[in-house]
């Protein structure tokens, strides 16, 4: 194999597949990104971890011999980050090595053979789906802060998405707080298996759609594999198993019944909730909410740090109670608030309370209270 | 009634007949033979790592040495006794833990399911390896000439077709040696073999069987599950199945750590308030510089003592959430002595564990308060 390509394409490329590739393997081809430059000029490149694969098509500025061979993803990405800006890579292979020069670098890799790297197979796709970037990134971001990191309950390691009459829902939850993105089900999605994507395929989704927000995503999956293409032909394609487990029945958590409504501005009701946080312990995250009538009271009481106390104004007319929540659940949530204001829907200091932006809004949000 | 005692059905022996290949690697008089590697002068020498001192004990003792009856965690002074010209030396572990380091990445060459017991001992899993050679007993040559050639050192392996069977065979041929027990060789090796050398069964567990008329595995072998139960609880299963040859505990990658702790020995045996606290805040320092170490997250504290008799005391306490700091942690171990005092006698040893270990410590620091409802 021999191949040229310009440092800049060949970094950003590489800078998409290297962080699939985990820091630590104990299978050494894991460690290694597949190279593969065929006669018509274009170069391949692929990194797996045996459950996410990520393939990424070059343009080169020439391909002189055809060829396939497997190097360490990080050293290549590590050269390719410290080549001059502007410079010509040439990946040449020869004797078990790859020569990787630009200007006046030279360096040899060791290289394992091609036919040992390990391609997930995707197996057939029935469900086909496009959805724009922009839509599949907010949906993204509007659940993925809630995926579960214990891994006892592995089926909530990821986003759950499904159909449902009229919808598409993604949804992710960790057992304290859920939440859902609703948007109208796309052509080709009729049909579709319930799935979880896992975190780790989600975090590269995202990574990969912040460079191709403009253009559309294609979606192909069955109940065991999901594959997302950006950038058509040409692009990038991720392909994930997915979870195999049941998502809990959630729709059974989000209150219907709620009556007391409270309506404040985001920013300042999450700037406020940070302020009196900041002398919460660790143990103890709570922060206490005071309502009563278009006012709430923020307050931190800590064993160790004393107190701290802060008012927002609010919109509020039912009764006075009080309840608590965990800080960073609130600031996760209100940090996903994009308008002027946000509505929460309480009952008592020990039930769901639902949180959304207004009735229109996409996303939607429970929260499970703190006893204070 | 007696169909309300389930026994180990005959799947097990099935799944556990020759279906996979399991070499357990351990090295020879570890500690002792780095030490002769690294000192011409102690090759061909009894030799023992360990603190020489009043109270010290044999960590690791060279094949010289063991000629004279020294054992590992024998009392320095008996050692000494023993074999008057022993040689001791201070342990390394520094470079010890270098030839752990090298014979894992060995092991690993050729499967990635290594299990490491220690620094010098692993279960390696070799139903399939990654270089596809096929013959366990060929791997295990080829594992021990790579460790003598990139440590000078020697290691014993054993062949089989579980764990139990795979570190008895390991043990058959020590030192430099290997031994084999190929699939339905199992019950025939167990029943001569003394049950002392049964993994898991130590001085105390063979004195309790002798006293029940077992000595050998067949002995063992003739009992059913129901006696065992009845004897030794939860240890049965395991009992009941190595008498047979028969192990299905898989060789597992990545263990899982329990505990982390720490215990001293005293140069003099102490008993009064004053020297134990102090004694205690000492070690207070030694085990929370491992737990910050290791962002570990626990639970429990359990302070260990041994009194001057050898009687051991054990004291625990586990708190709804993880021990938060250094206060926090001292606190609980200061308790758990305070209510103790005063103590019966003096002790020789103390200790302090923390266990009930969080997983995944340090990847999210997440409040696992009682006081967070749960939404599921």
């Amino acid at each position: 194999m021999k191949a040229t390509i310009e440092r800049a394409k060949l970094l950003r490329c590489l800078s998409h597949v290297q962080s699939v590739v985990e820091r630590r393997n104990t299978i050494p081809i894991l460690s290694n990104v597949l190279i593969e430059a065929s006669a018509d000029g274009r170069v391949r490149i692929m990194a797996t971890d045996l459950d996410l694969q990520v393939v990424e098509n070059l343009e080169t500025v020439s391909v002189e011999a055809a060829g396939a061979i497997t190097v360490s993803a990080h050293l290549l990405f590590d050269i390719a980050r410290k080549l001059p800006d502007g410079s010509q890579v040439s990946l040449e292979t020869a004797d078990n090595r790859m020569t990787v020069k630009a200007g006046r670098s030279r360096f040899q890799l060791p290289t394992l053979p091609r036919d040992d790297f390990p391609v997930i197979v995707e197996g057939d796709l029935p469900t086909s789906f496009e959805l724009p970037a922009r839509v599949l990134a907010e949906m993204v971001d509007r659940t993925r802060f809630a995926i579960s990191t214990e891994e006892t309950r592995y089926y909530l390691n990821g986003i759950f998405l499904h159909v449902t009459d009229g919808d598409l829902k993604a949804a992710a939850t960790d057992g304290h707080r859920l939440a859902r993105f609703t948007l109208a089900k796309p052509e080709g999605a009729e049909g579709m298996p319930d799935v979880i994507v896992p975190r780790k395929a989600v975090g590269e989704l995202r990574k990969l759609l912040e460079e191709a927000l403009d253009g559309n995503v294609e979606i192909d999956l069955s109940a065991s594999k999901i594959r997302f293409t950006l950038g058509g032909e040409g692009g990038v394609v991720l392909t994930s198993k997915l979870i195999d487990g049941t998502f809990p029945d959630y729709s059974r958590v989000i209150p219907t019944g709620n009556d007391k409504l409270l309506r404040l501005d985001p920013k300042s009701f999450y700037e406020g909730v940070d302020r009196v946080a900041t002398i919460a312990t660790e143990k103890t995250r709570a922060v206490k909410m005071g309502l009563e009538t278009d006012k709430v009271t923020l307050s931190v009481t800590s064993p160790d740090n004393g107190t701290a106390a802060e008012e927002v104004p609010a919109d509020y007319s039912s009764d006075a109670f009080e309840i608590g929540f965990n800080a960073n659940y609130l600031k996760d949530i209100l940090g996903q608030i994009d308008g002027d204001t946000v509505e929460l829907h309480l009952a008592d200091p020990g039930a769901p309370t639902l949180i959304r932006q207004d009735e229109k809004s996409p996303a939607l949000y429970v929260l499970m209270p703190m006893r204070v | 009634m007696t169909s309300t005692v389930p026994s180990p059905t005959s799947d097990d022996e099935e799944a556990a007949l020759g279906l996979r290949k399991i070499i357990h690697v351990d090295m020879d008089a570890f500690f002792a033979s780095v030490e002769q590697r690294d000192n011409p002068d102690l090759r061909g020498r009894p030799v023992a790592v360990g603190g020489s001192s009043g109270r010290g004990v044999v960590a690791a003792a060279s094949y010289e040495a063991r000629k004279f009856g020294v054992r590992s965690a024998m009392p320095s002074l008996t050692a000494k006794r023993l074999c008057p010209d022993l040689i001791f030396c201070k342990a390394r572990f520094d470079a010890y833990a270098e030839v752990s380091q090298q014979i894992r990445a060995i092991f690993l060459d050729f499967t990635p399911h290594v299990e490491p017991l220690s620094l010098d001992e692993a279960y390696l899993d070799v139903t399939e390896d990654l270089r596809g050679i096929g013959s366990a007993t060929r791997i295990a040559e080829l594992i021990r000439q790579r460790i003598r050639e990139e440590t000078q050192l020697t290691a014993s392996a054993g062949v089989s077709y579980n764990k139990f069977l795979a570190k008895l065979a390991s043990d058959q041929n020590k030192p430099d040696g290997l031994c084999v027990i190929r699939p339905g060789q199992g019950a025939a090796f167990v029943q001569s073999l003394p049950v002392r050398r049964f993994h898991g069964i130590g001085p105390r567990g063979a004195e309790k069987m002798a006293r029940l008329g077992i000595e050998t595995g067949a002995d063992l072998a003739a009992r059913d599950i129901a006696w065992l139960r009845g004897h030794f609880g939860s240890f049965a299963d395991y009992l009941y199945r190595a008498a047979r040859g028969i192990d299905l505990r898989p060789v597992r990658a990545n263990r899982i750590r329990k505990s982390i702790g720490g215990e001293r020995t005293f140069f003099e045996d102490i008993s009064s308030g004053q020297a134990l606290r102090e004694a205690l805040d000492n070690i207070i320092d030694i085990v929370w510089d491992r737990i910050a170490e290791k962002d570990a997250r626990g639970r429990t504290v359990t302070l260990k003592m041994k009194y001057t008799d050898f009687q051991l005391s054990t004291r625990a306490r586990s708190l709804s959430q993880p021990i938060k700091d250094k206060a926090e942690f001292a606190k609980v171990a200061r308790a758990l002595l305070d209510e103790q005092l005063p103590l019966p006698l003096p002790i020789r040893l103390m200790g302090l564990t923390l266990s009930s270990l969080e997983r995944d410590a340090g990847t999210e620091e997440r409040p696992r308060d009682d006081a967070q409802l749960s939404l599921l």
